[in-house]
């Protein structure tokens, strides 16, 4: 039997257009390694490698051994890959529900799945999962720098759709640049109209499970080491801007978690305390908006005394919500943990002073009983000065004259530390001092607490940066049935209130380089770099409902209806659609000459008649039925169309074409009046 | 060069219309495919019609050799054809002691090539060099072919058995695919009174001759073909590329080369979309899908789907 071989070429040609080109693998794996890039920063090691590993290996096909080729680069290779994938990820983390593993797991499969891709089906799935991949990246950070690591990937999804779109067509690359260079241009606009004028929904819609990350800043407990080893780091802490003023240097303290408890060489938070209402504000009141990075903690911080509740940062009554609350301590703790950045805006009171609502209780005078020495040298103290307050001054007044030094790098406490540091080494950081300080109050029945939280902050431009390394430890001390706020550190080393650590500390100790006070080229780009973030943030990831309101008073309209914007952002992205689609389209239909425009012009004249031409109706057909259609202006009709024809197709000099089309164009201007 | 030509075409028509005529008198009521046959021969493209026997293949050849004066050979391809049975064969001399060139059937201006996909390929493709060289290479020699070489190939439908399908490379070479077609009933009455009609093509007069003929095919190529109608061709061209076997740019200029003679057979100087519409399922048929018929159907979508200017 004779088969023709021409249709079995056929068949396998046309299996052949859904099988995926070695350009669309390369195309593919070049998107799928740039979208795992920015994971690459944060995941585990051995997950970026695993993942990025199997799309070499895919990449590299050709010069695998075939065994190698059909065993782990098929299906069920890649099933075993992400089975086993996702068994070392519940291993690693030791939980599954997370932002981590499941990043992880998703850097995993995206690759598993590149590894056994077939058909060009395929290839669109996992663009999409690439994107999905790509997305997921600002969990982790949502800063400039983020955004712009993303570009390369976006670009490749570019060049990865047009390449798989048209797969034989085997452009060259400077070509397909261009062409996604184009695209990406004409999205632009798009996309900036988008993200001004989209209807936006006024808060999240989900949030992320927490993660078991390591916390960082400051927690709830002190030890002598713990603040100084803080003081080591650059990281920002927070960022504030004010609404009306700026505190000056010395009343920079910047609120966080307060201890009472003492085991005579540990500080911790004390016995849970009941929530209260925010006093009223005395003295100046400042109103700011914080900008805290996450700490996977509770704390909120703000200046001393806080005279709000934090409250999410709109100004339409309507979004407003209380995110925190106060503790009797005066410490205010977040309703959740801060896992990702927050805003919060918050008034307070600049006093070095607050009546509590309820008198403390006898812990607050506890010492432990293990410091002896110290005990001994209150009570000796304690009998020269009657007044609380008096009291208090002479111990301040006392490590002043004594021979106390203020340094990062203490000598090392035993079991005593208190007693150690106040007649031994006499040199500690912050931490050491506020302990020392409370210890000797509670000594004399005073009753005092540490207040730890960040004393200081630079200003960059318009707003402030607080770093880790203005973290600080200072005291309370219960005296006329207010908590009247010493820092101990300042009677040491007044130079830290005023300027910074930097300027307390001596010469040779290793300051971070963002806390020094000589400014070099290097810290001024950092600053700028944070300034340029801070706006980032501001502008663009927190571009919300309010600032749309806003922008729509700018430009003096009052915000559209929800409908009506929707309306408005179809209308407007459709015409620029059709702009952009339209155009290429005008483009590749040559430009009509004058003479189709001519016939074109006679057509439409003839189709307002209601006589159009039939799909297989020739020119001279169409002429001689119209003619006859037309009843009196027959001649006309049938003259001017044949003349048409002949100006169309055959050949004339140019003059005569240049004559006949001019008269042509008179007559077909009769005609149309004339109906 | 050209200026001579320029002007005769017009005034030689009338023996192109006798020459129309007097094959429409032996093949009744095939008027479309007898100009698409001289169209196809004014172009110096190479014919090839698909039908079952019998209707009327060798009647055309015949006719149509006899009508211009040219010289006419046939060959009946077999599975057992070999290439020399085409070409030709030396032989030797035993009186002048050299080897001599017997030319084969293939030193003709129109050759019937009878049922060429019964030859085993081999075969085939000797011929189908003859056609686009127009030359012949034996022993080490090569021949020239007359001016006028054309080939008119009869296929049988490539679902009957025995067959050898020409593959599309191959094809490409054939400008024209054709399909003949049983007769019209009042036709084949005709027919069938008047009997056969071979014997009257062996008392046929030429009505032109040979040096006319260059003439003409001259004349074709100054046949005006309009931008708009190029448009048009390359829209075609467009339109047929979306499936994965689409037309060849040789393809393309085969199509303005036949709308141009189907233009000067029914004597206009210049091209109109018709023109191209109506050649385009004889020459696009074979080209798209490797058979006439099933071909045509192809071709004609094609043409339903590009507007026509």
């Amino acid at each position: 039997m004779n088969i023709p071989f021409f249709k079995k070429k056929r068949a396998a040609a046309k299996l052949q257009t859904d099988a995926m080109n070695p350009r669309s693998i390369r195309a593919l794996a070049i998107l799928i390694l740039l979208a795992q890039l920015p994971h690459v920063l944060h995941l585990p090691l051995w997950v970026s490698i695993m993942g990025c590993g199997v799309v070499a290996l895919k990449l590299f096909e050709e010069k695998l051994p075939k065994l190698v080729k059909k065993l782990v680069l098929s299906s069920a290779g890649m099933t075993v890959v992400a089975i086993l994938g996702a068994v070392l990820i519940k291993l690693h983390f030791g939980y599954m529900l997370g932002r981590d593993p499941c990043v992880a797991l998703l850097f995993i499969l995206v690759s598993a799945k590149f590894a056994e891709i077939r058909k060009t089906s395929d290839a669109v799935l996992l663009m999409c999962l690439a994107c999905f991949l790509l997305l997921t990246q600002y969990f982790y950070s949502q800063s400039f720098l983020s955004a712009l690591i993303t570009l390369p990937a976006v670009f490749a999804l570019g060049n990865a759709l047009a390449v798989v779109r048209d797969p034989r067509d085997a452009r060259p690359a400077q070509q397909n640049i261009q062409l996604v260079v184009k695209l990406l241009l004409q999205g632009a606009p798009l996309a900036l109209f988008l993200f001004l004028l989209f209807p936006r929904l006024p808060g999240p819609l989900w949030s992320l499970p927490d993660d078991a990350t390591a916390k960082t800043g400051l927690s709830d407990s002190m030890a002598p080491g713990t603040i100084s080893s803080l003081s080591l780091s650059d990281a920002v802490a927070f960022r504030v801007d004010f609404q009306n003023g700026i505190p000056t240097p010395a009343q920079r303290y910047w609120r966080g978690p307060v201890l009472s408890d003492f085991d005579g060489r540990k500080w911790q938070k004390g016995e849970r305390s009941v929530d209260v209402i925010p006093p009223e504000s005395v003295g100046t009141t400042l109103d700011y908006t914080v900008t805290l990075q996450p700490n996977q903690q509770n704390w909120l911080f703000a200046l001393d005394h806080p005279t709000t509740l934090p409250s999410s940062n709109t100004d339409d009554p309507n979004q407003q919500r209380v995110l925190g609350r106060l503790t009797g301590d005066h410490q205010l703790l977040s309703l959740n943990k801060v896992s990702s950045v927050m805003q919060y805006r918050q008034q307070s009171s600049l006093s070095s002073a607050y009546r509590p609502a309820f008198a403390p209780t006898d812990l607050m005078t506890q010492t432990a009983g293990v410091n002896v020495k110290t005990e001994a040298f209150a009570n000796k103290l304690r009998k020269k000065h009657r007044s609380d307050t008096a009291y208090a001054n002479a111990v301040l007044e006392w490590f002043n004259q004594e021979d106390f030094h203020y340094t990062l790098q203490p000598s090392l406490l035993g079991d005593t530390p208190v007693d150690e540091f106040l007649f031994g080494t006499k040199r500690g950081f912050c931490e050491h001092y506020a302990s020392a300080f409370v210890v000797l109050l509670r000594a004399a029945s005073i009753p005092a607490r540490v207040v730890t939280g960040y004393l200081g902050g630079e200003m960059n431009g318009d707003y402030m940066i607080v770093r880790q390394s203005d973290a600080h430890a200072w005291t309370e001390a219960y005296i006329n049935g207010r908590w009247q706020r010493y820092d101990p550190t300042a009677a040491v080393a007044p130079q830290r209130v005023e300027q910074g650590m930097a300027a307390a500390l001596p010469d040779d100790e290793p300051v971070p380089r963002m806390a020094r006070n000589n400014a070099n080229w290097l810290k001024n780009f950092q600053l700028s770099m944070d300034k340029f973030n801070h706006q980032w943030q501001r502008m663009v990831v927190d571009f919300n409902n309010h600032s749309q309101t806003e922008l729509w008073e700018k430009l003096g309209f009052p915000k559209p209806k929800l409908w009506h914007l929707t309306l408005l952002v179809l209308l407007i992205s459709g015409v620029w659609c059709v702009f952009i689609l339209g155009l290429p389209l005008r483009n590749s239909g040559q430009t009509k000459s004058g003479v189709e425009k001519l016939w074109d012009k006679y057509c439409a004249v003839l189709n307002q008649q209601g006589i159009q031409r039939l799909p297989d109706e020739t020119a001279h057909q169409f002429v001689y039925r119209a003619a006859k259609q037309s009843g009196s202006k027959h001649d006309k009709i049938l003259q001017l169309g044949l003349q048409l024809i002949r100006l169309r197709f055959e050949p004339l000099s140019k003059d005569k074409a240049d004559h006949l089309n001019r008269t042509l164009t008179k007559q077909l201007r009769r005609i149309k009046y004339s109906f | 060069m050209t200026t001579q030509v320029h002007a005769t075409p017009l005034t030689t028509l009338g023996d192109l219309d006798q020459v129309l005529t007097q094959l429409e008198s032996v093949l009744l009521g095939k008027r479309w495919q007898i100009e698409l046959a001289v169209a196809c021969l004014l172009a110096q493209g190479h014919l090839l019609i698909e039908d079952v026997p019998g209707t009327g293949k060798t009647t055309l050849a015949q006719a149509l050799g006899a009508s211009l004066g040219l010289p006419w050979k046939r060959v009946q391809f077999t599975n057992d054809l070999l290439p020399a049975d085409i070409v030709g064969v030396s032989i030797f001399n035993s009186q002048t002691q050299q080897f001599e060139f017997r030319e084969g059937p293939v030193f003709t201006s129109v050759l019937l090539a009878d049922e060429i996909n019964r030859a085993p390929p081999k075969a085939q493709s000797a011929l189908l060099e003859a056609m686009e060289e127009r030359q012949v290479s034996a022993d080490g020699q090569t021949r020239a072919l007359p001016k006028d070489f054309f080939v008119i190939a009869t296929q049988n439908p490539t679902d009957q058995l025995g067959a050898y399908p020409l593959p599309e490379s191959q094809l490409d070479r054939f400008l024209v695919g054709l399909n003949l077609g049983y007769p019209a009933p009042e036709v084949e009455r005709a027919l069938l009174q008047s009997g056969d009609k071979r014997e009257q093509i062996a008392t046929m007069n030429a009505v032109a001759n040979p040096r006319q003929l260059q003439q003409w095919i001259q004349a074709v190529q100054s046949i005006h073909v309009s931008d708009v109608v190029l448009d048009y061709i390359q829209a075609l061209l467009t339109a047929s590329r979306t499936d994965s076997a689409g037309l060849s740019p040789r393809a393309g200029l085969a199509l303005v080369k036949l709308s141009r003679s189907i233009a000067f057979v029914k004597k206009r100087d210049h091209v109109l979309p018709e023109d191209v519409a109506a050649v385009f399922p004889a020459l696009a048929g074979h080209r798209l899908t490797g058979q006439v018929l099933s071909g045509e159907q192809a071709a004609k979508a094609i043409l339903a789907e590009v507007k026509q200017p």
